[in-house]
């Protein structure tokens, strides 16, 4: 293997290039056009276009992905997170073409993504499961038996979708009055998102902890779990910030679930990197709840704990190569590393998307912080993908340590022309119930709705005074038709209302 | 020395700027601050501010990005956010000195989107400067636009209770 195709933009391909230079691997970047000048494109050795912005004309597009790793002569595919990252297709085409896909063979990818079938995987392996339905519900089920199925299994409960992720084609149910227009809403959701408007019914537990377990899992029947990651700090079910260890994980729990994963990995014949999810209740027993059969978003903490290069392991793994981590290490953490992911959202507004210009850019750096992120200054942060513009890091002895560290990177960030979520990482770092870790999955919705708009950070007198003195400051020594309106903003209005795009129609990638 | 009229958050301040031997001496609401200003690159200034009673000198980064809207800029002063409006243009203290800075068509824009509450000049009424010419609301806070100075009122393009979005040409004085 020498020259891989990275199927992917913004930090996850420049994460995955920089780790693929290191090995001495080629590395090829698609991109769509609005992403022609992206970080990706600038780090790789070859790039090619692969279509108009929309990811479902470029970054969806199997058969131009698979014919520029063909042009570019890739005997590999790395596909990233999101996009086609899940995809059984794109991972069998990759195969087809007679490449190498740097995952999980598309048998795994099919059974492990629908959720229904991974739970009764992870049942067989005897781990307990939130109590739900064994299969999807019946498309043409009456009401009345969906309703008797629902009262054997429990109010409140959810509603979800049997290909989901990230909280689409999700519905809470605590009235069984609500049941049927939930069951509708949730299919026709998931029918958009997922093209499968399949859905089955789970209990909803109260209060859990979502805490997971990321596995590198070789060809030769070797599987290795790593030291549990907390993500239950989450809003409107898509993970902001994320820690490893989890306080609530003792060391028996720990090596419960990660023996857990094991099985579940083992039982399905998974290779690659891949991720179980648990829930854990308030009385600390986990269940199941489904399985991500890729990198995620939330890998580095990882690495930064145990010291393993998860993408190097991909590729080696791919490559055929036999794991031979120390098993034991793998689950003792050295320290305490924390996560929070910047959007480029108005979290004074709802956290309504802010895409646009970035005209000023430093990343915090110094002991201890990772910034990962394909934004520059100069860059757009287009409308049409996530908008996550960086995951900034931070590793210390101790989880105390640790978050006093990932304050200070927050306030040495600059990131100057678009709204960003650093106020809100500011003030949540600052919150007694996340510094004493007393948190589940819903403690952020609750909260942040608690709120009702307050902004995030409320600046004193003092501050605004230097606010105001830097601008006068400003006007006084620059030029009159300096001050004028920034010209990439008028551009960019000027593009969205030609598209007629509305920043609130945005696609957002999960992982 | 140069005045202008600062808006944070609703709240204006009188910010008067004076050079004083390579450095500058910055009044806010009547207190004064010596202050040491570096341009860093575009957007960022290294202040240093002497402390009243000139005992300390404390260290602010200010990045200062400009808006979607005329003189309205996004400010970055530590970990806090804040955004600023610079009402006033160049105001000469002395009506004798320099040229006429402050001349020229006035175009005023919706600084955000919200709604019209008031229309408060008639087309050719004269302006002073500073005075009030419309009043918009967004996010349930009227803000006061004024003219920033003195002329004839040319044209209005807006009427009372209409929405408009930020940017929006007002009115406009000659």
């Amino acid at each position: 293997m020498n020259k891989i195709l990275i199927a992917n933009r913004g930090e996850i391909a420049v994460r995955i290039i920089r780790a693929c230079r290191e090995m001495g691997l080629s590395t090829v970047a698609v991109f769509s056009e609005c992403d022609r000048a992206a970080l990706h494109v600038r780090y790789a050795d070859e790039a090619y276009a692969i279509g108009p912005s929309p990811p479902q004309d470029s970054y969806l597009r199997i058969d131009r992905i698979v014919d520029a790793a063909r042009a570019a002569g890739a005997d590999a595919v790395h596909p990233g997170y999101g996009f086609l990252a899940e995809n059984e297709s794109f991972a069998a085409a990759v195969c087809d073409a007679g490449l190498t896909f740097i995952g999980p063979t598309p048998q795994a990818v099919r059974l492990m993504g629908n959720k229904t079938a991974a739970r009764a995987a992870a049942s067989r392996a005897g781990l307990p499961v939130v109590p739900g339905t064994e299969a999807a519900l019946a498309a043409d089920a009456p009401d009345a038996d969906v309703a008797r199925v629902a009262a054997s299994i429990g109010y409140p409960l959810l509603v979800k979708a049997v290909a989901g992720g990230g909280g689409k084609g999700m519905r809470t149910v605590g009235d069984p009055a609500d049941l049927a227009g939930a069951i509708r809403a949730a299919r026709s959701e998931a029918g958009a998102a997922f093209g499968d408007a399949a859905v089955y019914i789970e209990r909803r537990l109260m209060r859990p902890r979502h805490v997971e377990v990321q596995l590198l899992a070789d060809e030769h029947g070797t599987v290795v779990p790593f030291v549990e990651r907390e993500c239950s700090i989450q809003r409107r079910h898509q993970k902001v910030v994320e820690e490893t260890p989890s306080v609530a994980v003792t060391p028996a729990l720990r090596q419960n679930i990660a023996a857990q994963a094991a099985l579940v990995a083992r039982e399905v014949g998974y290779t690659n990197a891949g991720t179980m999810e648990f829930l854990l209740d308030e009385d600390g027993r986990s269940y199941f709840l489904e399985m991500n059969t890729r990198l995620q978003v939330e890998h580095a903490i990882t690495e930064m704990v145990t010291g393993v290069d998860l993408v190097r392991w991909q590729i080696r793994i791919a490559r055929g190569e036999r794991l031979d981590l120390d098993a034991d290490r793998m689950l003792t953490p050295v320290g305490h590393a924390i996560e929070c992911r910047i959007y480029a959202e108005d979290p004074d507004n709802g956290f309504r998307p802010s895409p646009g210009r970035i005209h000023q850019l430093r990343a915090p750096s110094g002991p201890g912080i990772r910034d990962d992120s394909g934004a520059t200054a100069g860059l757009d942060v287009p409308i049409f993908y996530d908008p996550m513009i960086s995951k900034v890091m931070a590793w210390a002895e101790d989880r105390p340590i640790a978050i006093a560290r990932m304050r200070r990177a927050l306030a040495e960030y600059r990131i100057g022309g678009i709204k960003t979520t650093l106020p809100f990482f500011t003030w949540l770092l600052a919150q007694p119930e996340f510094l004493a870790g007393r948190f589940h999955t819903t403690y952020l919705d609750e909260v942040v709705a608690a709120r009702e708009g307050q902004p995030f950070v409320e600046p004193p007198a003092e501050i605004e005074d230097v606010a105001a003195i830097g601008v006068a400051l400003q006007a006084v020594l620059t030029p009159a038709a300096a001050l004028d309106v920034d010209p990439g903003t008028r551009r960019w209005k000027a593009q969205a209302r030609t598209e007629g795009l509305r920043s609130g129609t945005m696609g957002r990638c999960e992982a | 020395m140069l005045r202008y009229e600062v808006e944070i958050d609703g709240r204006l301040r009188q910010v008067s700027i004076q050079r004083a031997h390579g450095r500058f001496v910055a009044t806010v609401d009547g207190r004064e601050r010596a202050v040491d200003a570096a341009r860093v690159d575009a957007h960022t200034w290294s202040l240093l501010i002497e402390q009243a009673g000139g005992r300390s000198v404390s260290s602010h980064e200010v990045s200062i990005i400009p808006g979607p809207v005329s003189n309205r800029f996004a400010v970055q002063v530590g970990s806090s956010p804040l955004t600023v409006s610079l009402n006033g243009r160049r105001r000469w203290d002395r009506k004798d000195e320099g040229g006429q800075p402050g001349s020229g068509p006035q175009r005023i824009v919706a600084p955000m989107s919200g709604k019209v509450v008031r229309v408060l000049v008639q087309p050719g009424e004269a302006v002073r400067a500073r005075q009030p010419l419309v009043v918009i609301e967004a996010m349930k806070m009227e803000n006061e636009l004024s003219a920033t100075h003195d002329g004839t009122v040319a044209d209005i393009k807006v009427r009372d209770g209409q929405s408009v979005d930020a940017g929006t040409l007002l009115i406009v004085i000659v």
